[in-house]
């Protein structure tokens, strides 16, 4: 019986062991290398802020991915996580609707405005958790170059700086915009002779889209824009696309996130009403503008445009020779020496 | 919230509508239990325990050359709990609890098909430090999580292993909606694997 009895007692210590083990390393936060997920609920909805990096400054990097239903977490990737996390934190956002973000709301809780506004709430948790000497950059790839003028014009007195990567600060002008990129890159890389039967099959298929905004139209370019991407690759037109990123993502949900969240803001006008363009000058803080020469998922015009427009007096442009829509897989080690000087010279 | 209860009303009636038509036959003698795994295999990893209780029964006999053929065809009550997560970006962590009716053949080999109807369910969500923003102020949530209605399907393949305490095993594909997600429904698709046992006194 006495056997028993301290068997039992020995597998039941075991168990509190395993569980107490799991539960300390948790408590133990790093400052020099946070490693952390936290959630910010906020108007219905619940989304995960993946914080990682030296915090030892409270220097954040909020990221804001691309899309509308990219992921937080998908971002970190290549010298974000190997270069830039060591000179600074780096919040990782899941955007309402994306990612692994949850909640119960209508359809009508969803808009840029009620966006933007959850990346000011996450700047408000961020304070309360690190402490109100917090100072916090911006950076919008792409959607999040949308999202990014969308918050700082309801609030820039928070950020130190905006880091624009390849941003589709308007939106409604990239229907057209697609058909002028498309046909430019088409004639100059036939006159290279690169891939000549796909740049013709790229010039009829813009003869043939209609004049006025259409939304199927508008993502057959759309698709082709990052179809072309693949075509300058391999003729070393830009460099190769690295991607690091760690971790099973859950796949799915993100899919249907993201494919649902984009859906309901195309139907509220996103490519048709959306733009930024008219409102940059209100954005006064340190800008950075950073673009890949050869992209036309957001056309490379709309770097000169954001530059010329940005109302701040320290602000530079810089553009990747090698990078198409994404610098940050193509010239991973420039993109992070770009925004670590940024970084360090406005923190 | 109405059509749930309402379902959840006609599963008990229909629970105790079988206890009284069964009254000779012990609880333990109708039930088996089941744990195994459930989850995609990538991202999403859990387990699961439940049991099943037999409502009615009938046997298809055949008259074979080599004797008899009986194909067994049975309607159970179902119910389950299970916890399951995302170990890389621990997101994902939740507990579900599903109950409904399966319909399950047994050939004379002991293979079985099952095909599980699943009209109530509830999924828990578990998440870790969570700040609640209301205008200017911030206040750390207590058990952060959100509760969603999951109505389930199954189908699936089994072994019946007669008179055995551990009486067989199952793999079954679930869709489950989990809904009121963000602003639509969740479509999840999980694979369950496991093993069921019994306390019976006569097992066949």
């Amino acid at each position: 019986m006495q056997k028993i009895i301290l068997s039992k007692i020995k597998t039941v210590t075991l168990i509190l062991a395993f569980f107490s083990l799991f539960s300390c390393s948790k408590d133990d936060e790093n400052i020099n290398d946070l490693d952390e997920t936290i959630y910010i609920r906020h108007r219905q909805a619940d989304m995960p802020a993946y914080i990682h990096g030296n915090a030892s400054e409270k220097v954040f990097l909020i990221m804001l991915h691309g899309g509308p239903g990219g992921a937080g977490w998908a971002e970190r990737r290549n010298t974000i996580k190997s270069e830039i996390e060591k000179n600074n934190a780096v919040v990782y956002f899941d955007q309402r609707g994306s990612g692994n973000s949850q909640g119960n709301y209508a359809e009508s809780d969803v808009s840029i405005d009620i966006m933007a506004e959850d990346v000011l709430a996450l700047v408000k948790v961020l304070k309360v958790k690190y402490g109100d000497d917090s100072k916090f950059f911006l950076l919008g790839h792409s959607w999040g170059g949308t999202l990014g003028p969308a918050t700082l014009l309801k609030n820039q007195e928070d950020f130190l700086g905006w880091i624009d990567v390849d941003g589709a600060h308007d939106p409604k002008g990239l229907y057209n915009e697609y058909k002028i990129a498309l046909k430019k890159m088409a004639d100059e890389q036939i006159a290279l002779d690169n891939n000549i039967d796909y740049w013709k099959g790229v010039l009829t298929l813009v003869k043939n889209i209609s004049i006025d905004y259409n939304t199927k139209e508008f993502y057959k370019m759309n698709r082709q824009a990052y179809r072309a991407e693949e075509k300058l690759t391999d003729d070393g037109v830009i460099n190769n696309s690295k991607n690091d990123q760690d971790g099973w993502y859950n796949l799915l949900t993100t899919l249907w996130n993201g494919n649902n969240i984009q859906n309901i803001l195309v139907k509220k006008g996103l490519f048709e009403k959306v733009s930024f363009t008219d409102k940059l000058y209100k954005i006064t803080i340190p800008s950075l503008v950073l673009w890949g020469k050869y992209d036309i998922g957001v056309p490379t015009i709309y770097a000169q445009e954001a530059y010329d427009n940005l109302g701040s007096n320290d602000k530079e442009l810089f553009i990747f020779e090698k990078s198409a829509h994404s610098p940050m897989d193509t010239e991973p080690d420039l993109f992070a020496e770009k925004v670590i000087e940024f970084i360090n010279r406005y923190k | 919230m109405k059509v749930q209860t309402i379902i959840f009303l006609l599963v008990c009636i229909l629970c105790l509508q079988t206890q009284g038509q069964n009254g000779n036959s012990s609880f333990l003698d109708r039930t088996e239990f089941k744990v195994g795994y459930y989850g995609n295999v990538l991202w999403d990893n859990g387990l699961n325990i439940g049991a099943e209780y037999m409502w009615k029964e009938y046997k298809n006999i055949k008259e074979r050359k080599k004797g008899q053929k009986i194909i067994t065809h049975q309607f159970l009550f179902n119910g389950n709990l299970g916890y399951s997560t995302n170990f890389s970006t621990q997101t994902d962590n939740g507990l579900s609890t599903y109950y409904g009716l399966i319909w399950r053949r047994t050939n004379p080999k002991g293979k079985q098909y099952n095909v599980v109807l699943n009209p109530l369910g509830y999924y828990r969500s578990f998440l870790p430090e969570t700040y609640e923003v209301k205008g200017d102020r911030v206040s750390k949530v207590k058990l952060p999580g959100r509760g969603y209605y999951t109505p389930s399907i199954a189908i699936g393949i089994g072994k019946h292993r007669k008179g055995k305490k551990r009486s067989g095993w199952y793999l079954n594909l679930q869709y489950t909606l989990r809904t009121n997600y963000n602003a639509g429904t969740l479509p999840v698709l999980s694979l369950h694997y496991g093993y069921r046992f019994n306390f019976k006194r006569n097992r066949h």
